[in-house]
């Protein structure tokens, strides 16, 4: 279907008093604007969770029509960039989440393309290897922690949650984490600690 | 050997960057990102991916193919395979027209089916100008679930009529389903079983199984619907 024919209602999930239609005009902007600020991001965070061109296309489709639908509070969001990418963030962890990603087959694919023993994994492909060896619960707050670099504080604010809580689900990705590397992934350790 | 995940820096931050170049920063907190940026070797190659990024999105997915997948998105509802009875609208407009309304309702204290965890399902009908909430006997025209999740996650909705069953809904606990749905087939009664839960649900298992394939610890709600004249 062409834009022309889109046709959103604003304020669809939080329901502004007097939800005008957005027309043909106003939404190929405002869908011109969000792909100017936020499209990359959201392709590359689908790119790098998903590992896969196509999903990714789709993904980043699904993630900006779920963005339209709560017009209201991408608008209303302290960080539109942080608001949209923790949408994206979502999807493409509930998409993991029904592929049953195997993160040993992950694990293995990294040893295999290490060129040798002393050269260490790539970072946030060991991250992204690692998620879903974790809790659910925990698997956003490490995308939001080692991803996006956001500090505890910030995390919690992003996400609702309280700062103990934050800290409680990085500990859990870490537990989870050492299981699995100790597992499939011997040679390679994190540094002690419950905090990362 | 010893590997470090990352995680955030003294004053480096992706996020922060990308918040720069999305111009998300203002003022003093813009100057000051921006100083540090131009100074620190990390953030400047976080900037070259970021071009990289979008380098490839406009190769891959240029801005007219975007806006038409999103058009299509929006537009259409996903048909599931065994949905012939509970339809969803086809129209994206009408259905988020029937969002929009129902959301300026709250349920009463007495509307909906509460379970005893506190997690309840209320159903909101369109007909016609007017908006009105579902008790059991549900007519024509499309027909929103509002969840209170009271703190699961995840949840599953399942329409279930003698004899067969159609999965609605099931991913994470929202206030409302993404989708609005008509009740097209013939049965005159039915249950809209919706559990809740603080894991990803199994919408097939609940399908096939019914309350049954819950799992331990889930919230159940069971709604039953009659068909209107």
């Amino acid at each position: 279907m062409a834009v022309s024919a889109l046709r959103v209602i604003a304020g669809g999930r939080a329901g502004e008093k007097d939800p005008g239609p957005l027309r043909v005009r106003a939404d190929a902007g405002l869908l011109a604007e969000m792909y100017e600020k936020h499209a990359a991001a959201v392709y590359g965070r689908c790119r790098y969770l998903l590992r896969d061109d196509e999903g990714a296309k789709d993904a980043l489709q699904e993630v900006f029509a779920k963005a339209l639908r709560a017009l209201p509070e991408f608008r209303e969001a302290a960080s539109p960039a942080t608001w949209v990418l923790r949408i994206a963030t979502h999807h493409c962890l509930n998409e993991l989440r029904a592929r049953r990603a195997a993160w040993r087959d992950q694990l293995a694919e990294l040893a295999k393309d290490r060129r040798n023993e002393v050269e260490p994994p790539e970072r946030r492909a060991l991250v992204r290897a690692l998620l879903s060896a974790a809790p659910a619960e925990a698997q956003e707050v490490a995308v939001l922690y080692f991803v996006d670099e956001l500090t505890q504080a910030e995390i919690a604010q992003a996400t609702g949650r309280s700062l103990p809580t934050v800290r409680k689900r990085l500990r859990d990705f870490l537990a989870a984490a050492r299981a699995a590397l100790a597992e499939a992934l011997p040679g390679i350790a994190l540094p002690e600690g419950d905090e990362p | 050997m010893m590997v470090d995940l990352g995680g955030p820096g003294t004053a480096c931050s992706a996020m922060r960057v990308r918040r720069l170049t999305a111009g998300e920063l203002q003022g003093a907190d813009r100057d000051r990102t921006q100083q540090h940026v131009d100074g620190c070797a990390r953030c400047q190659a976080l900037l070259r991916e970021l071009a990289d990024e979008r380098a490839r999105l406009a190769r891959d997915v240029p801005f007219d193919a975007f806006a038409a997948g999103v058009a299509e998105k929006l537009a259409h509802t996903q048909r599931p395979p065994r949905f012939a009875r509970w339809a969803p609208l086809a129209a994206a407009a009408a259905l988020l027209l029937a969002v929009g309304t129902t959301l300026t309702l709250r349920p009463s204290d007495d509307g909906g089916v509460r379970s005893k965890g506190g997690a309840a399902v209320a159903l909101f009908q369109r007909s016609g100008a007017e908006v009105h909430a579902v008790q059991a006997v549900v007519g024509k025209g499309p027909i929103m679930v509002h969840l209170e999740p009271a703190g699961h996650a995840y949840a599953a909705v399942v329409l279930v009529e003698p004899g067969e069953s159609s999965l609605l809904y099931a991913g994470p606990a929202r206030a409302e389903l993404p989708e609005a749905f008509e009740w097209t087939g013939t049965a005159r009664r039915a249950t809209l079983l919706t559990v809740f839960a603080d894991k990803p649900l199994d919408g097939e298992t609940l399908r096939r199984e019914g309350a049954k394939g819950a799992p331990k610890g889930a919230e159940v709600v069971q709604v039953p619907l009659e068909r209107g004249q």
